[in-house]
């Protein structure tokens, strides 16, 4: 076991230092000025000039990655153009509110999908089935955007019943910074009021988000369980006169579990990386947004540093995933 | 556990959840001491003043913190702040300004002469972004000089008329610092404190910062020692609301009382619904498409009008839902000396015309290029539909700004949309760029090196207002009738609020006019 994920961890820095030389270079060798964007069309040439000198990108492509490695190999992710500040400031302000979110919509998909999976399953070839199905494909084919906007008019503008975008009312005070997960800060100062008011703002981001993790999942679990419930061991099971409910939930379920958790942490890992689209119609100060204008500004410290963070959390996500295999699947071994 | 007893654990929590919100809600609106404002605020870098340089940096600088002048709402007239009077040198180089005795920063330390002259020169010697404003007027930081406990002299390089002189010390670069602050806060590796002063507060305006958490909100509250009086409005918020539809949205229902960043199409929508108010103002910024003159048709003149007269205008103010004013200049409506003259309409025979003078009768093809996002690129189809038909084919290709910017400076274009937004309301700044090539910005981009850069130096010189906007006139016509750029408009900035907020204006250079003259009924 400690064999195996020494060799694992040693594979996965290997992956990441590729995916670092890769960003390196291709975010270097597209054409395109990070300052000129930056400062846009006005600033005098000289100024240009001078902070591409500051910055040190006037230096060859080479020499300025031996320099980034200097930097990282000090804990140092650099420094970001467009927002003067170093981008591990950046990323420990805006990933922990793409972690509170992604962690609402993977319990939105996770819960409601596999329940509806299941049911689906369960009852196939009826209208349920082609019910689920049928709503589930509308619920692939529609953009995050619009089920955004449409969730506000809808819960929010019309109704009254849910807050609208920001994670916080403007009158409400954050709680002290701890974590930057506002929902644990606020538990931690013991402030009732900021945690209510964060759990109401999350409700509609978190099911616009995990609407589309939910139909994955949903599918997933309809199909795995599909393969499951007609395997010789379960008609065993209803002949022994076990309640259809144990049949299903302990026998069928846990044996189903494999491809779902794989699928589960492929999208948690996804929606790690930020959620442009939500996060710009909720207001929400998540990774998604920082990561897209760093890219599109060619903000090259912000880029790397987004990447490396993805980077991690992936690999992550997929030592989790197998090592979940050996403990819901006492065959699997890791030697 | 049962599965009943489960069950009503989920009813339960879902009630919470639900109630919750519904509490939420329900909360009462922003009362009137409290202002709240939503828009797109996360282009703030720093706030600054020696560094900031975008909107929203810009304006909160503003608010926290005093110059030696300012401008009327209309940007034509320099009007007193920190300085209550000045007297100008007769060659029109020097200026020595007396300070508003009593006046106090945040902080309650006294602002003096010392102030000023500590504040001016930090901002030179930092020499961030807008230190520009500063230095091409101001020679060496030593110019700005306190001769006394209440007196400043600034030298400039050149005889300065007074609405440039107010150009460049009514800019919020030119804000006056807390030199005690600035110093208790500065280390070895940042001796001006600029970290420090990127997030904190060393002003004497009328708001204090209280807090600003990026791409959330910046928070400002009502300084009570201000000079003209406390603020009426006690607590400012400027929330991020990334999303228009969204942010139109908490507009209505009353959960934000100003957006300052909504669609064209929305302000019209707006306009004349119950409770809300949209305010337009002229804006100093001019929207154009450059010819580059070093690329071969462009070089004759004849081309270069061909173009200015096969475009559709009034079919391109349409693309902005009329929120574009017609002008066909570079010094935009509502600044000093704006020349009313509109020359150019669609005359496609006219344009063939021109062409066949030029020998293009047969036409030729010409790449625009046009950065990506709404509605630049729906601009460029029509540019690209409207000189088809005088026999001009264009491709268009979409850049993001990193990569458009970077061939627009290298002078490689041939056909450039662009907008030019004043940096100061002096038509000094749009002449210089739109017509002199010496100052290697939009003139010399595209390669136009004019006679007319000389009456550009002669402008700025000029004391005598009425002989000075002559000039300016002069030098309109010029590239009206000659220049590389085919102007359609100017854009109209357009704020929506809710009706009981009074005071505040769209305004034509820094989005928002000041907090300090807004109140809520």
């Amino acid at each position: 076991m400690w064999a195996y994920l020494t060799r694992r961890l040693l594979l996965s820095s290997l992956a990441i230092f590729g995916v670092l030389v890769i960003t390196f270079f291709l975010s270097h060798v597209i054409p395109g000025d990070p300052i000129a964007a930056i400062l846009g069309p006005q600033a005098p040439d000289h100024v240009i000039e001078d902070l591409r000198r500051r910055w040190g990108l006037d230096r060859p492509i080479p020499e300025q990655f031996v320099r980034y490695l200097g930097l990282l190999a000090r804990g140092d992710l650099g420094r970001s153009i467009a927002t003067n500040r170093p981008v591990l400031d950046d990323l420990r302000e805006f990933f922990p509110a793409t972690v509170e979110l992604a962690t609402a919509a993977i319990l939105v998909g996770v819960t409601l999908g596999m329940a509806v999976g299941i049911v689906s399953a369960v009852a196939r070839g009826r209208w349920v089935d082609h019910l689920v199905r049928f709503v589930s494909l509308i619920g692939l084919s529609m953009p995050v955007f619009w089920l955004g906007l449409i969730a506000l008019l809808v819960f929010y503008f019309w109704a009254g019943l849910l807050p609208g975008p920001g994670q916080l009312d403007i009158l409400i005070s954050r709680p002290p910074r701890v974590t930057g997960l506002i929902l644990v800060d606020s538990l931690l100062a013991g402030d009732g009021a900021a945690l209510r008011n964060a759990l109401a703002h999350m409700v509609l981001p978190a099911l616009v988000l995990g609407s589309h993790t939910l139909v994955g999942i949903a599918r997933i679990t309809r199909a795995s369980m599909l393969d499951v419930l007609g395997q010789e061991y379960i008609k065993a099971a209803r002949a022994k006169g076990l309640a259809e409910r144990t049949v299903i939930l302990r026998h069928a379920l846990k044996n189903a579990l494999l491809p779902i958790v794989t699928v589960i942490g492929i999208y948690y890992g996804s929606l790690l990386e930020g959620a442009v689209l939500t996060e710009t119609v909720f207001a929400w100060p998540g990774l998604g947004r920082y990561a897209t204008s760093a890219i599109l500004s060619q903000d090259f410290a912000a880029v790397m540093g987004v990447t490396l963070l993805i980077a991690l959390i992936f690999s992550l996500a997929n030592l989790v995933v197998d090592l979940l295999y050996a403990a819901l699947n006492p065959r699997i071994r890791y030697e | 556990m049962t599965a009943g007893r489960r069950g009503l654990l989920w009813v339960g929590l879902l009630a919470l959840v639900l109630g919750a919100a519904a509490g939420v809600a329900g909360a009462p609106r922003v009362p009137n001491t409290v202002l709240v404002m939503g828009g797109v605020i996360s282009d703030a870098v720093s706030l600054d003043p020696a560094q900031a340089f975008e909107f929203t940096s810009v304006w909160a600088a503003a608010q926290i913190y005093d110059t030696l002048v300012d401008f009327n709402r209309e940007f034509n007239r320099v009007v007193p702040e920190l300085a209550e009077s000045w007297t100008v040198s007769p060659d029109g180089r020097t200026y020595t300004f007396r300070l508003r005795r009593g006046v106090r920063f945040h902080s309650g330390n006294p602002v003096d002469a010392r102030a000023v002259e500590f504040s001016l020169q930090r901002a030179m010697k930092l020499n961030l972004t807008p230190a520009f404003i500063l230095t091409s007027f101001i020679a060496r930081p030593e110019d700005v000089a306190a001769v006394g406990a209440d007196t400043v002299r600034v030298t400039f390089k050149q005889t300065m008329p007074e609405i440039l002189m107010g150009s460049v010390l009514a800019n919020p670069v030119s804000s006056v610092v807390d030199p005690a602050l600035v110093q208790r806060n500065a280390t070895p590796t940042d001796p001006w404190a600029n970290q420090w002063l990127s997030f904190n507060d060393a002003g004497s305006g009328p708001y204090k910062l209280r807090a600003w958490s990026k791409n959330v909100k910046i928070e400002f509250e009502a300084f009570d020692g201000y000079w003209r009086g406390a603020p009426r409005l006690r607590r400012v918020f400027y929330q991020e609301m990334p999303e228009p539809a969204a942010a139109m949205l908490a507009l209505q229902r009353g959960d934000i009382d100003v957006a300052t960043d909504l669609l064209p199409a929305q302000y019209k929508q707006l306009q004349g619904q119950p409770g809300i108010e949209v305010k337009t103002s002229p804006q100093f910024t001019v929207n154009y498409l450059a010819m580059n003159v070093g690329y071969e048709p462009f070089g004759k003149k004849e081309v270069r009008n061909a173009i200015k007269w096969a475009l559709d205008y009034d079919a391109l103010r349409r693309i902005f839902e009329d929120a574009l004013d017609p002008s066909q200049t570079i010094v935009p409506p509502g600044m000093f000396a704006h020349l009313a003259e509109r020359p150019y309409r669609r005359d496609v025979a006219r344009a063939r015309a021109l062409l066949r003078e030029a020998g293009y009768e047969r036409g030729f093809r010409a790449e625009l290029i046009v950065p990506v996002g709404p509605p630049l690129p729906d601009v460029a189809a029509k540019i690209k539909e409207d000189l088809a038909a005088v026999g001009i084919e264009v491709e268009v290709r979409q850049l993001r700004s990193a990569d458009l910017l970077g061939i627009y400076r290298a002078q490689r274009h041939q056909l450039v949309i662009q907008r030019w937004g004043a940096d100061y309301p002096d038509p000094d700044n749009l002449a210089r760029a739109f017509a002199s090539f010496d100052a290697r910005q939009l003139a010399w981009r595209n390669q136009w090196d004019h006679p007319v850069k000389r009456t550009v130096e002669q402008a700025v010189a000029e004391l005598n207002r009425s002989r000075r906007e002559a000039l300016y006139h002069e030098i309109q016509r010029v590239v009206l009738e000659e220049g590389p750029y085919a102007i359609y408009g100017s854009p109209l900035e357009q704020n929506a609020m809710r009706s009981n907020v009074k005071g505040l204006a769209a305004s034509p250079l820094f989005a928002l006019t000041d907090l300090i003259d807004a109140w809520k009924e």
